[in-house]
């Protein structure tokens, strides 16, 4: 079986449209006021609630988006569990035990591929209705296994939980008993993804403080493009919160949910300052 | 609803910068669209490109048939989802659709106590997007059911008595403002 899957050769039928970063980072308009704030007083909230008028439009895409994810999740972890070859860590091997916790991975992730399938369909969304963004398989794709932990684990896992933190609040205040209860539980399964990247990652670089460092440099460039513009973030003008609570319990430290609380704010205003220089450019 | 006069359609901008969309066939469908409703009033059309979202609205000044009805879009109501940035037409007419049944709705005197459209409440939107919704398929626009069941529910709640009020408005013509839910 080949090894190495490049993002470009990803089995997908002819519903699937892709896409990635920097097509989507072309796209020049706004839901945030883009002008610079004098002050420190907050715009009008995006953040996903059904208090919005758009709300079950903005939930069926970020439910699409979640769909993708799941699969792309699954084969992240797939090509994880078979790319490398077991051995005690160093080089390009990886414990037969991570190959384990990497397969029990991929199941749950079908699991959810599941699940958002069948969700999608009670939203009334149709598979492929909305692009896909292949930006998480891209983060899978590193030769080293000690950064694919970093960051699918750590970085596209923690983005999960606070896009299912986000969703499972948005199910219980609609009152939707299904959407509530599918985020519990697939919320559940990604505290304990992020869990087994955190261990791994310490663990496998315990005798290896630079290839660690390495690893935590790469999944700080992922959190921030994961961070879609700012499109997750603490302030409000954010659709996605950053879920703190959740991520303490996958074992993120307080610095280390600061640090990504600071690139969340650092991408949003990047965005909103690149939207104001094509809007001067295009006129508008 | 019964004349079959073309009406003269406004669209703009007339030069689309952020998005690839061309004023001329959004004047095209909207006319297409119209004369099947049985829309003779001018319209003019108003796109906002600058954000992806999707409001819309449909004014109508007066009830006579020279008055103006004025449709306001957020780019992402006219957009392809699976393009972003270029029109998308199923989408585009199924918004362009619900806002002219709006307007009809508005024109027919049955809705003369109806907020507008931006002050509706949410409920009140969803309520009367289930009711042009059904309208719409009738028309073979091809909305999605499942669409508004979800939004409605969302508004009014999930359980049987939600569905049974939904498959009333879904299946109805002729209502008034006063029959719809949430007033």
């Amino acid at each position: 079986m080949r090894q190495f899957f490049p993002v470009e050769d990803l089995a997908r039928d002819d519903r699937f449209v892709q896409t990635n970063m920097a097509e989507r980072m072309r796209d020049t308009r706004s839901a945030v006021d883009v002008k610079k704030s004098k002050s420190k007083s907050r715009s009008a909230s995006n953040r996903l609630t059904p208090e919005r008028h758009d709300a079950s439009d903005a939930a069926r895409g970020l439910m699409h988006g979640i769909m993708v994810g799941e699969i792309q999740a699954l084969e992240g972890a797939g090509r994880t569990a078979h790319d490398f070859p077991a051995g005690d860590g160093t080089g390009d091997t990886i414990p037969f035990e991570l190959k384990l916790d990497m397969a029990r991975q991929a199941w749950d992730e079908a699991r959810h591929v599941e699940i958002s399938v069948k969700l999608s369909d009670w939203m009334g969304t149709e598979i492929g209705q909305f692009q896909e963004n292949t930006v998480l398989f891209e983060a899978a794709c590193s030769n080293d296994p000690v950064l694919r932990l970093a960051g699918v684990n750590r970085a596209l896992e923690g983005l999960a939980i606070d896009v299912f933190t986000q969703m499972k609040e948005f199910g219980q205040l609609a009152g939707d008993p299904f959407l509530e209860f599918c985020e519990d539980w697939m919320l559940a399964d990604e505290v304990t993804h992020v869990k087994m990247g955190s261990d791994w990652l310490r663990k496998v670089t315990e005798k290896d403080p630079e290839r660690r460092a390495k690893a935590l440099e790469f999944q700080q460039v992922v959190d921030k493009l994961f961070s879609f513009g700012g499109a997750r973030g603490e302030s409000d003008e954010s659709p996605i919160g950053l879920a703190r609570r959740f991520r303490e319990l996958a074992g993120f430290t307080d610095d280390e949910v600061d640090t990504i609380a600071s690139m969340d704010h650092d991408a949003l205003e990047e965005r909103k300052a690149a939207i104001r220089r094509a809007r001067e450019v295009a006129g508008v | 609803m019964t004349t079959s006069t073309s009406p003269l359609v406004t669209v703009t901008p007339e030069r689309f910068t952020l998005v690839t969309y061309d004023a001329d066939e959004i004047g095209s469908i909207v006319r297409a669209l119209a004369e099947r409703i049985g829309i003779a009033n001018p319209i003019v059309v108003e796109v906002d490109e600058r954000t992806p979202l999707s409001k819309m609205s449909a004014v109508v000044d007066g009830s006579s048939s020279d008055a103006t009805i004025r449709l306001r879009f957020e780019s992402g109501a006219l957009e392809n989802t699976k393009a972003l940035t270029t029109f998308g037409e199923p989408r585009a007419r199924l918004s362009i659709g619900r806002m002219l049944v709006r307007a009809a709705d508005r024109l027919s005197g049955r809705f003369d106590d109806a907020p507008q459209d931006t002050e509706l409440t949410n409920p009140q939107n969803a309520a009367w997007d289930a009711y042009c919704g059904g309208r719409l398929e009738r028309l073979d626009l091809g909305p999605v059911e499942q669409q508004y069941r979800y939004d409605f529910r969302n508004r009014f709640g999930f359980g049987d008595d939600t569905d049974a009020a939904f498959d009333r408005l879904w299946s109805a013509d002729g209502l008034a403002w006063s029959d719809l839910p949430g007033n």
